[in-house]
């Protein structure tokens, strides 16, 4: 068997103030590229949450890149942090730096050592490759929030994580922008060693690029497979979140 | 009642508990300070002094004068009716340096910078720009929480003392334009009434002020959790608390001279 990226434990994690848990017993392996998919309010967030260390679940525990969030050390944190990559619904561009210089943070921050050419030669490279090399001196309230997104995605690839953790990658995105991130992701994973996991409240070209869907409600997990093998099982009122 | 002022009591122990602990993370920060990101880091702390210091100059030094020339006019006319003329340096040194110059300066200090940090931490917790420097791997506490403090410490310790020397030269103005007092016998005036535990007192209080300005106003600001409407609230308490807690320590300071 395969090395797992992101394991979900017997996880159990309540959603937001009501009665609804969220359930799942879920094992991404090393390099998959897994999309959750389902209506609002079926965890999906939360899923990626959990993932990212920012919610500590009530019962079971979550393992990323085989470290439990919650037993990691501080002095070891920041090294788990680096290698995995995250971007929630709001980008959380920080608003008084441009998007060059938001995309350059992790570097500056991170890799000291490098020069000052090849950090500006790696952010427009990303930049370039996102279309988004126009608006490098843009600052966040003057991108739209497609562009915003990306500008998110192209920060979280900077330091070439193992694990990328996207949720809802393709909210505000018009057709064009969609098969562009659709691509530049897919691009991405032939030439780095990349799992992915991405939560997505609609359906959408994006997910054409993924090897396994995990179809989520009220906290359960309905379906768990190819996009092709979940058809046939999931009720027709969730067919409409993969077709 | 008396739970009342319990809880209260337990609740003003937690907020103070957790100011300290922000200055002491910061302090620390600022002594062990990591390998990386220092000059991220430097560029913070830049900014933060260029906004709480540099860009505050205008302001102090207009204050400062103003106050210098009033108190030195209310001093003139008063003193001399009670054959105390010749004290009117030692107003000076008692009221603006001992006193209103930190105090003061402090107002200005929250009111310009102290409600600036409060509303910048909160829109960045709003708009999980917070959330998103953790997932990064950058600490708050160092990227965020200690240069804003560094810069305003220093910035309130540089305009404490620029107030101070403003002042006096404000009083200076009266006293040689209205009073007739020559620059030297207003200078002798000063100095004879100026010991080193007002100099020294003045940097204690611009310290004191400084982290507490902006330790309440960072935990503030990170106290916002979800919603916009929240940062004008945090804000305003951030600012009251801050004046409150400025008082707090010029009485803890100042009191203990006087016993």
């Amino acid at each position: 068997m395969s090395e797992a990226a992101i394991i979900f434990e017997k996880v159990r994690a309540p959603m937001g103030d009501g009665d609804l848990c969220l359930e799942m017993d879920l094992r991404i392996t090393s390099g998959e590229f897994v999309a959750c998919v389902g209506p609002s309010r079926a965890g999906k967030s939360l899923m990626v949450e959990l993932a990212a260390g920012l919610v500590t679940p009530q019962a079971g525990r979550v393992l990323v890149l085989g470290q439990d969030w919650s037993a990691v050390p501080d002095d070891d944190l920041r090294s788990v942090r680096l290698r995995v990559g995250v971007v929630l619904q709001q980008p959380g561009l920080l608003s008084n730096m441009t998007l060059f210089n938001n995309v350059l943070l992790p570097l500056r921050y991170h890799r000291g050592a490098m020069s000052d050419r090849h950090r500006e030669q790696a952010v427009m490279g990303q930049l370039e490759r996102l279309g988004l090399a126009s608006l490098r001196d843009r600052f966040p309230a003057e991108l739209n929030q497609g562009e915003a997104r990306r500008g998110a995605i192209a920060r979280a690839l900077m330091l070439e994580p193992e694990v990328l953790l996207l949720d809802d990658p393709v909210a505000g995105l018009d057709a064009d922008m969609v098969l562009g991130l659709k691509a530049y992701v897919e691009d991405w994973r032939a030439h780095h060693s990349l799992t992915v996991l991405a939560a997505l409240r609609a359906s959408s070209p994006f997910i054409e690029a993924v090897d396994r869907l995990v179809v989520l409600r009220e906290g359960r997990v309905e379906a768990d497979g190819t996009r092709n093998s979940i058809r046939e099982i999931i009720p027709s009122a969730l067919n409409r979140y993969i077709e | 009642m008396i739970t009342w002022v319990g809880r209260k009591a337990i609740a003003g122990y937690a907020y103070l508990a957790a100011l300290a602990t922000l200055i002491a993370q910061a302090v620390l920060d600022l002594i062990i300070p990591p390998r990386q990101g220092r000059g991220e880091t430097f560029r913070v702390l830049l900014r933060q002094i260029l906004f709480t210091g540099v860009d505050a100059l205008p302001v102090t030094t207009v204050i400062a004068l103003l106050l210098g020339i009033i108190i030195v006019t209310q001093a003139g006319t008063q003193l001399p009716r009670l054959g105390a003329g010749g004290l009117v340096g030692s107003i000076i040194v008692v009221t603006v340096i001992r006193e209103l110059g930190p105090l003061v300066t402090a107002c200005i200090v929250v009111g310009r910078s102290g409600s600036a940090i409060a509303t910048e931490l909160g829109n960045m917790s709003v708009t999980r720009e917070v959330v998103a420097l953790r997932l990064m791997g950058i600490p708050i506490s160092r990227f965020v929480i200690m240069p804003r403090m560094v810069g305003m410490v220093l910035s309130m310790l540089c305009l404490t003392l620029y107030f101070d020397v403003v002042a006096v030269f404000g009083g200076y103005l009266v006293a040689d334009a209205q009073l007739t007092i020559p620059l030297d016998a207003f200078a002798e005036s000063v100095i004879r009434a100026l010991s080193t535990t007002d100099v020294f007192m003045t940097a204690i209080k611009g310290l004191g002020f400084g982290s507490a300005v902006a330790a309440v106003c960072c935990y503030h600001g990170l106290a916002v959790r979800s919603s916009s409407t929240e940062v004008p609230q945090q804000t305003t308490r951030a600012m009251i608390n801050s004046f409150v807690l400025c008082l707090l320590i010029d009485v803890v300071v100042t009191v203990p001279l006087y016993l």
